[in-house]
């Protein structure tokens, strides 16, 4: 343990230094050549930010307004007063005009008013949400499900309560928007890969596979996630879910699937995309659905292992700091369920 | 400040990367804040002249107090590293859920050290949150029962309700929540008119008849130009922020906002910095540094600054310094995003909020975004302001594009209730007690001792508890004696600032306030939680 005094000095020294590297401000262009008062001033007077928005005009050159529906739109709309059949609605199970649905809102809207008034975490989780969520769980066939009061903020939530800095997204290249919202949010490493090309996806793998091999202590806190649409928003093709399902097994990668389109449309019972190609929904890390378009409410869910979905019950943005889904929309989402069982 | 702590949680915003950096920023602030240079003290009244002064209250945290609070964290962390060895070694059994068997040699989906405040201290307090109710929101709530297990972990249903629970919670300030009434009532009709579903984005043919006439009425309300609602106020920040800035440009944020305006800006890409909550002198500095030496590195000019605050803080009770916001606005050329959730239609004497509250134009706030969860008793958000803002974001906002729009009896809630408040005497009767009501019970708390933070306008009436143990005891107790109440701890606040919130309903009576108040007395004695000095 002999060392020469120099060292012991050299190392004080140095623990000096960074003491004061933590300590001082950082050095700044600006601390070396101050500006006058005045300087300053002139500075300020002289610059013109950009507008806010471009000019109404301009806004109005590039878009239409919007078209005004009356009434109920269900099979029959009226569009900017045109009677016309609707080919437009993602109503897919014909569910907007449902007595049965209206009768349960209905019968909610008299025991609970409208609004929750709360987000889950404060007097917001009504027993309705409860009893949803057990629904929802029991029907797709897994161990638990959260919802959300948006269908957007769903997926854009869920994401990044998983995936974080450092962590690798493998996304489709043709994915919805609100899967590209939460990617973002979640400053993950994103890798996308061609639409629905499994020969892609499993390459862009199996590179990832040989850069783990050469650094095997950060690959092994490094989640790798895939996050695919059941039927694409943009396309409209279906994923191809046995070949996901092996590479997940193969390459140690999680697989997120959003089925928003699919849900209550594949499979013998509406289950979505693991049943239509009868795989078992366990083998899917977590399922996202809307509630918005075969359940004609509003909202969307995410299930899929307990293991996996509370955790979203802790740091789910759009779950802890928004108010709940108002109760009659879960109202009418538990029939709406009730109904696909029954008919 | 909270933004800051936010940030180090999922990670910094201004470009310092790394986690170690903002973890070392966030102790050396909260050294700073604790030690150095008290942050708040005492009352801060600045010289504004038009119809309300800018007034709020921030006592500062007693210092034995504040030692007794650490070391009460400390001895929950010894015993929460004990806990976890002997749950790693089999000697106390785990009750947490596991990782599938067929994906043990995947790479863990949590890291341990994230969820150590999960499982050794919140869950020693899980029973005071997300507590299910069974009846309306309003002024009184039934709570269905649980029961917990010992260790915290889980619960089961006891099959029991407890009827009649005084709700302090909820945020029901005009008290809108009713399942009778005209509200009620217009909801159900619009349900047999068009349904509950629309299954369409406002762009495609979810732009219903009703949409339209809301958005004329919020306008008309308002006194702007037009406006433009969403499903969701959550999303109505976090989606349209992007439509507003982007690279090049810079926000400068209130470091209290809250979580879906701290995504908006994340998501722009803009440069975003922060100021302390509502201190107009570091804002200026801030504002002053921005358009004197631009863009770090580049040094070209920002392309525009926005200012981003709410009207009223729902974690502080404070209201934003409106007066002061748009004196340096006007200064530097920057423009405001001002979120109103909390402060529409429960500040001011006609319930337009806060820009009412100061006798303030709604045109001179370039961006006024709210919410209708709150005052409205509903779900959903708007933004209002010019017709050029607002047709730019109904073509390029996200929220509009993508999401679907609003349900029809949420819609015609926020109708009616709007209706209400603007035109008839009933509204003007129940923002009076509303007020009322907030006075009573602020100025009662204060004089039973507690520490009170905010303003003394505010709605939202936080309390001070400080120590995380007392947080549960607080809530129990009050729902022993008929009270449901809202506690806060880390990381919805600074980590030794944890507090209970009361949300003050028009909809309460004078004797239901101040039968609560007798309660919280009786409890903060028990508690000793009187710690003001004022008094
Ligand atoms: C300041 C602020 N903005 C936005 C929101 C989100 O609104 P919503 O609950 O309607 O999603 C909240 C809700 O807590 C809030 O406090």
């Amino acid at each position: 343990f002999q060392a020469p005094l120099y060292h012991y000095i050299v190392e004080g020294l140095l623990v000096v230094w960074i003491i004061r590297l933590l300590f001082f401000k950082s050095y700044k262009i600006h601390d070396k050549v101050p500006l006058t008062t005045k300087e300053k001033d002139e500075l300020i007077e002289d610059w013109e930010p950009e507008p806010l928005v471009p000019p109404l005009e301009e806004t109005r050159a590039v878009s239409k307004p919007y078209r005004v529906v009356s009434g109920q739109p269900g099979k029959e709309i009226v569009v900017d007063g045109y009677k016309c059949k609707n080919f437009a609605s993602l109503n897919f199970l014909g569910f907007v005009e449902n007595e049965r649905i209206s009768k349960a809102a209905t019968e909610c809207v008299s025991k609970y008013g409208v609004g929750s008034c709360g987000p889950r975490g404060f007097y917001g989780s009504f027993d309705v949400h409860l009893e949803l969520e057990k629904r929802i769980a029991k029907f797709t066939g897994t161990e638990c499900a959260i919802i959300y009061s948006y269908g957007f903020a769903t997926i854009a939530s869920a994401i990044p309560s998983y995936s974080k800095r450092g962590d690798i997204l493998y996304v489709d290249e043709a994915c919805c928007f609100a899967i590209q919202k939460g990617v973002q949010a979640s400053r993950s490493n994103v890798v996308y890969f061609k639409h629905n090309d499994m020969e892609d996806l499993e390459s862009k793998l199996r590179h990832q596979e040989m850069l783990d091999k050469k650094d095997v202590k950060k690959s092994s806190v490094t989640r790798k996630f895939m996050v695919v649409e059941g039927i694409y928003m943009n396309t409209g093709e279906i994923c191809d879910l046995p070949r996901l399902v092996d590479l997940k097994y193969k390459y140690k990668v999680r697989l997120f699937v959003e089925e928003s389109l699919s849900f209550g449309v594949l499979g013998q019972h509406g289950r979505g995309v693991t049943e239509h190609y009868n795989i078992p929904v366990e083998k899917v890390d977590m399922m996202c659905g809307s509630m918005e378009y075969s359940l004609a409410s509003t909202g969307g869910f995410c299930c899929g292992r307990e293991y996996v979905i509370d955790h979203q019950r802790l740091t789910g943005l759009g779950y802890v700091f928004s108010a709940s889904l108002p109760p009659l929309l879960a109202c009418a989402a538990i029939e709406a369920i009730d109904i696909m069982e029954e008919e | 400040a909270r933004l800051n702590r936010i940030h180090s949680i999922f990670g910094t915003v201004d470009g310092l990367s790394g986690r170690f950096v903002s973890v070392f920023n966030y102790f050396k602030s909260l050294f700073y804040s604790k030690f150095m240079k008290p942050l708040r003290n005492g009352n801060v009244i600045h010289d504004e002249p038009p119809r309300k002064r800018f007034q709020e209250d921030f006592e500062s945290t007693p210092l034995y107090i504040a030692v007794v609070t650490y070391i009460n964290y400390g001895i929950m962390i010894v015993f929460g590293f004990l806990r976890d060895f002997l749950r790693r070694h089999g000697f106390e059994k785990t009750h947490a859920s596991t990782e599938a068997n067929d994906m043990k040699d995947f790479v863990p989906l949590y890291a341990s050290f994230e969820s150590f405040y999960t499982r050794n201290i919140y869950n020693r307090i899980q029973d005071v949150f997300n507590r299910p109710i069974c009846s309306v929101p309003g002024p009184v709530i039934d709570i269905v029962e649980r029961q917990f297990s010992k260790s915290g972990w889980m619960f089961k249903y006891t099959g029991k309700v407890l009827k009649n629970v005084v709700n302090l919670g909820s945020y029901n300030y005009l008290g809108f929540a009713e399942n009778d009434g005209p509200c009620a009532e217009a909801s159900i009709e619009s349900i047999e008119k068009y349904g509950v579903g629309v299954c369409s984005s406002r762009k495609e043919m979810g732009n219903l008849d009703i949409h339209v006439k809301l958005e004329q009425k919020m306008a008309e309300y308002l006194d702007v130009e037009a406006c433009l609602t969403f499903g969701m106020g959550f999303a109505t920040n976090s989606m349209n922020i992007p439509c507003l800035v982007s690279k090049g440009c810079l926000i400068i944020s209130d470091g209290l906002n809250h979580a879906s305006l701290v995504l908006g800006c994340r998501l722009s890409g803009a440069q975003i910095r922060v100021f302390k909550h509502n201190d107009m002198k570091d804002l200026e500095s801030k504002l002053r540094d921005a358009v004197v030496y631009g863009q770090p590195r580049t040094h070209r000019p920002w392309k525009k600054i926005l200012i981003i605050v709410e009207g009223v803080y729902s974690m502080e009770g404070s209201i934003v310094n409106l007066p002061g916001i748009l004196e340096l606005k006007k200064k530097y050329k920057a423009y405001v995003f001002l979120d109103e959730a909390h402060s529409i239609g429960a500040l001011g004497s006609r319930g337009r909020g806060v820009t009412e509250y100061f006798g303030i134009h709604p045109r001179e706030v370039d961006i006024m975004m709210g919410t209708f969860t709150k005052s409205f008793g509903a779900a959903g958000g708007y933004i209002a302001g010019s017709r050029a803002l607002v047709e730019h974001l109904r073509y390029h906002s996200h929220s509009a594009c993508y999401a679907t729009s609003m349900s029809p009896p949420v819609c015609e809630q926020i109708i009616t209730s709007l209706h209400i408040i603007s035109s008839t005497d009933e509204g003007k009767r129940r923002i009076k007690q509303l007020a009322d009501n907030c006075r009573m019970f602020r100025q009662g708390l204060k004089k039973l001792g507690n520490i009170v933070y905010g303003n003394d306008d505010s709605p939202v009436v936080p309390a001070m508890i400080y120590a995380p143990t007392k947080l549960g005891a607080f809530s129990r107790e009050m729902l022993k004696r008929g009270f449901g109440v809202v506690v806060v701890g880390f990381p919805a606040t600074p980590i030794a600032e944890s507090r209970v919130r009361f949300c003050i309903s028009a909809a309460l009576t004078e004797q239901q306030l101040q039968d609560a108040l007798d309660a919280i007395s009786d409890i903060s004695d028990l508690l000793q939680m009187k710690y003001s000095k004022k008094k």
